[in-house]
């Protein structure tokens, strides 16, 4: 055997991934992989169009659509949290979209410019079991993460999940960095144990092998529909006269800046915005659609049922790098 | 030009001649060397470059946090790990090849199949039975140990890691003479003091190398480690990577880890230069079979033991998934899909270490030099790299130097590439000493160009293996994950991408039966691994 038919060989194997990269719409998503599927899968069949989705943590797509911002190989940037989605806005990765469907989401969810719109609601409360604990004995704040009566009783995401970031930086807008960072190291003294995100906390708590955890609302719901470890609660923080409210953020997506196949991501984004799509995606994982025309999950808090923490999403984004880094020196980093 | 005409040409040359021995090698045959050394090196050195970029609050921040719980986390889990894998492996060893226990011949190799089950994998099985939710709990109604955390990393890491150290002190324990045994049986002392002294002692090369190769994977470990919720360096680089858009504090952890396994190489280098010894092959005769008496059964448990955890429960587990995931379909035109990207972005790295590792091996082989010998050191040294440290290196290469070709396919296979390399030259290496240099001269007075030689006239000689070296390649690109989670385009999701993708979120029915078919396929060449040793 000569060497000639590996050389060749080699070639193909490249060429073949070559094929598989070739494309009609790129997507980088930072979104469980569950939650976005159907939605392509519809749009696929609907429109014809090829999608090719790269599933993984937004930060890392971020700097991945930094990379390539050059040479950009993505067309659409769907991020599971609004604080990213305005870093990349912010650093040019995204670019402007005057498409009049997005006028069906409430400007404050929305960039300025249209580079990206939010598209459902997550908010953040503390899960419990309830055959453990009652929603009177639970936690009704936050803050009582750092107190010492609730030493290795909960779970919590690793500190690289952005929902965590951007909650950390909410913390920060409303209470200062000092507060932030005394909470952050009450926090880790209390030892929760820290997972890898927020599927392990809701199948945790629902199994009872914690009391509770700090997720994203929609993975209690998630939890309410599973067959058997059930018997899950809800608490949504920080209710009371003067406190802070519950902090809400926003899922949705962005036109990636020099979008190979622009006009397909363009298609792409018009379609979310359309009533069954809207009401798809927000279904698929049980989050809040941020149209109130649109029906949320029947069991889901209505946006105007419970105090939100009121901040404008964008004002977090500039904060994510040096939230990071307060987190870390607090001792809660990667 | 002559010498008279350029002095200092001249000397250069004549300095030239003599690191050469008189025979230097071509410039294209250099050159290609250079190369294969260079894809090696060059990745490394960006890491660290961009290690020392950061800022000083970058290095502060991580030291006074996370560093000392990392340190200890990593070592911990290395060392223990090292002394259960490295036991069990020496005993295994011990007892199928030199007792009369029954069944030895079928279980020298069985005792070798954990090879082909990459960690994650051995981790993923693991959750389903003793998972908080898994099997057991599902029959008897509470988990009985909690899998997560070191127990659990310490468990699945030792019953994966211990056949390197079994395979190498079977070859070891093989070629051992009788004699030295018998000299101190003849002294009086008893069976079980002449192991202890002599025959340990003649084996601690081989425990010493499989110690190297147990830390060293131990270190470079992701999947098992992340899914067993276990916190060590690999897992803090690879969530910095993922979690932030700066990827300094990934360098900064990523130069502490090189540092780690730096050590370990080199007490491997210094323990082996003390430990030198020969046996003379002259006067070799094969050693007796002890009869293990009344610890026949004891052993025979322990066996079974370590085969049931290796072997039989992965395997039964992660069928038993499958046949759900069958059922429900999950065996589709999509898993085919992953099993394509798989197949091609492995066989793409793995004919590419084949040709980079040729001019590396050939030169070795032909032109031994101190400049070579260098650029073999290098060219090796990859073995030791993780897989997040490669990719790491990769992407920041590819962003300074390549940003047209970012987020391409080329990314990924290059970082196969790179990690997988070595495996490839050792065999060819082990091919080309049996090849006389007298083919070149004949190949060369024909009027073929050196490197004409080496691709049209040596490969083929060494094909078999250049194939084994290969197909080793092949099998360890298909499993690796972390390079593959960090660097894949989109649409190109791998088998092992999917492996991790669907058991964080607890699909396991679409999650084993991607874990069976790379074991399926992991066991094809293992008869190349024991034919090694």
């Amino acid at each position: 055997m000569k060497i000639q038919p590996l050389v060749v060989l080699l070639v193909f194997f490249v060429a073949a991934g070559a094929v598989a990269e070739a494309s009609q719409l790129v997507i980088y998503s930072g979104r469980n992989e569950r939650f976005v599927m159907p939605l392509i899968e519809a749009f696929q069949e609907e429109t014809g169009i090829r999608v090719q989705l790269l599933s993984g943590d937004a930060a890392q797509y971020v700097h991945r659509l930094q990379a390539e911002r050059n040479n950009p190989r993505a067309d659409v940037f769907i991020s599971n949290d609004g604080a990213l989605l305005e870093v990349a806005r912010s650093m040019d990765l995204l670019m402007a979209n005057d498409s009049e469907a997005l006028e069906a989401i409430p400007e404050q969810y929305r960039a300025p410019d249209g580079a990206w719109v939010g598209l459902a609601a997550r908010t953040r409360v503390l899960m419990y079991n309830k055959d453990m604990t009652t929603e009177e004995e639970m936690p009704a704040s936050v803050w009582d993460l750092a107190d010492p009566q609730w030493h290795g009783q909960f779970l919590i995401t690793r500190p690289g999940n952005a929902s965590m970031v951007s909650h950390i930086s909410a913390l920060r807008v409303v209470h200062g960095d000092e507060t932030t960072k005394n909470f952050l190291r009450g926090l880790m003294d209390n030892e929760p144990t820290i997972v890898r995100g927020h599927t392990d906390i809701r199948r945790a708590v629902g199994a009872g092998e914690y009391a509770f955890g700090l997720v994203n609302n929609y993975y209690y719901h998630l939890q309410l529909e599973e067959p058997r470890d059930n018997h899950v609660g809800a608490v949504y923080p920080d209710q009371g006269e003067g406190e802070m409210g519950a902090f809400v953020n926003v899922s949705g997506v962005g036109l990636v800046n020099g979008a190979p196949n622009a006009a397909n991501a363009l298609q792409f984004i018009d379609y979310l915005l359309q009533p069954e799509p809207m009401y798809l995606y927000s279904y698929n994982s049980r989050e809040t659609p941020l149209v109130p025309d649109i029906e949320a999950v029947s069991d889901a808090k209505r946006i105007d049922e419970y105090r939100a923490a009121e901040l404008p999403l964008g004002q977090l984004g500039p904060m994510y790098n040096t939230t990071l880094d307060l987190m870390e020196a607090a001792g809660f980093g990667e | 030009m002559s010498n008279s005409k350029h002095p200092v040409m001249g000397k250069v040359r004549q300095a030239w001649m003599r690191h050469w021995q008189g025979r230097p090698p071509s410039a294209g045959l250099l050159t290609a060397a250079f190369f294969g050394a260079a894809i090696m090196i060059i990745p490394v050195v960006y890491v660290v470059s961009l290690a020392a970029e950061a800022g000083p609050g970058a290095w502060s921040r991580l030291f006074t946090t996370r560093v000392p719980t990392l340190w200890w986390n990593t070592f911990a889990l290395t060392i223990s790990v090292t002394a259960a894998s490295v036991t069990i492996g020496g005993l295994l060893a011990f007892l199928t090849l030199r007792t009369d226990l029954p069944g030895r011949g079928l279980f020298r190799w069985l005792l070798a199949v954990p090879l082909a089950v990459p960690p994650y994998i051995g981790a993923l099985a693991y959750i389903l039975v003793f998972g908080p939710r898994g099997l057991w709990f599902q029959w008897l109604g509470s988990a009985p140990v909690d899998i997560y955390g070191f127990v659990g990393a310490f468990w699945v890491l030792t019953l994966f890691t211990y056949p390197y150290t079994y395979l190498i002190t079977s070859a070891a324990l093989r070629r051992l003479n009788q004699n030295f045994e018998e000299a101190g049986l003849s002294c009086g002392v008893p069976y079980w003091k002449v192991l202890l002294t002599v025959t340990l002692k003649l084996l601690r090369p081989s425990l010493g190398a499989g110690a190297v190769l147990t830390a060293l994977y131990v270190l470079s470990d992701f999947g098992a480690i992340a899914m067993l919720r276990y916190n060590t360096f690999t897992r803090a680089i690879y969530y910095q990577m993922t979690g932030r858009f700066d990827q300094s504090a990934a360098a900064v952890l990523s130069l502490l880890l090189m540092v780690v396994t730096v050590l370990v190489l080199t007490v491997e280098r210094f323990t082996r230069a003390q430990q030198a010894f020969r046996q003379d092959s002259g006067t070799y005769r094969k050693p007796q079979l002890i009869k293990l008496g009344h610890l026949r059964w004891p052993s025979l448990v322990f066996l079974g033991l370590i085969l049931f955890s290796a072997v039989l429960l992965p395997i039964a587990v992660l069928l038993y998934w499958t046949v759900l995931g069958w059922n429900q379909g999950t065996v589709d035109a999509r898993f085919w899909q992953f099993a394509w990207n798989s197949f091609s972005s492995a066989a793409a790295a793995a004919l590419l270490c084949v040709l980079l590792a040729l001019p590396l091996t050939y030169l070795k082989s032909r032109y031994p030099s101190r400049s070579t010998a260098a650029l073999l050191r290098i060219a090796y040294g990859g073995y030791a790299l993780p897989g997040v440290i490669v990719a790491l290196g990769i992407m920041i290469v590819y962003d300074r130097f390549l940003p047209v070709f970012y987020g391409s396919l080329s990314m990924l296979i290059l970082a196969l590439t790179v990690r997988f390399l070595p495996q490839s030259m050792q065999s060819q290496d082990a091919a080309l000493e049996l090849v006389s240099p007298r083919l070149d001269e004949a190949a060369r007075s024909m009027g073929q160009t050196p490197l004409g030689v080496l691709y049209r006239v040596i490969f083929p000689a060494i094909l078999p293996g250049a194939a084994a070296g290969g197909a080793l390649a092949f099998v360890s690109a298909l499993k690796e994950l972390p390079a593959a989670l960090l660097l894949r385009p989109a649409g190109f999701d791998t088998l092992s991408v999917r492996i991790w993708m669907e058991s964080v979120e607890g699909f396991y029915a679409y999650a084993a039966p991607a874990a069976l078919l790379l074991i399926a396929v992991s066991m094809l060449p293992l008869r190349l691994i024991l034919n090694r040793y």
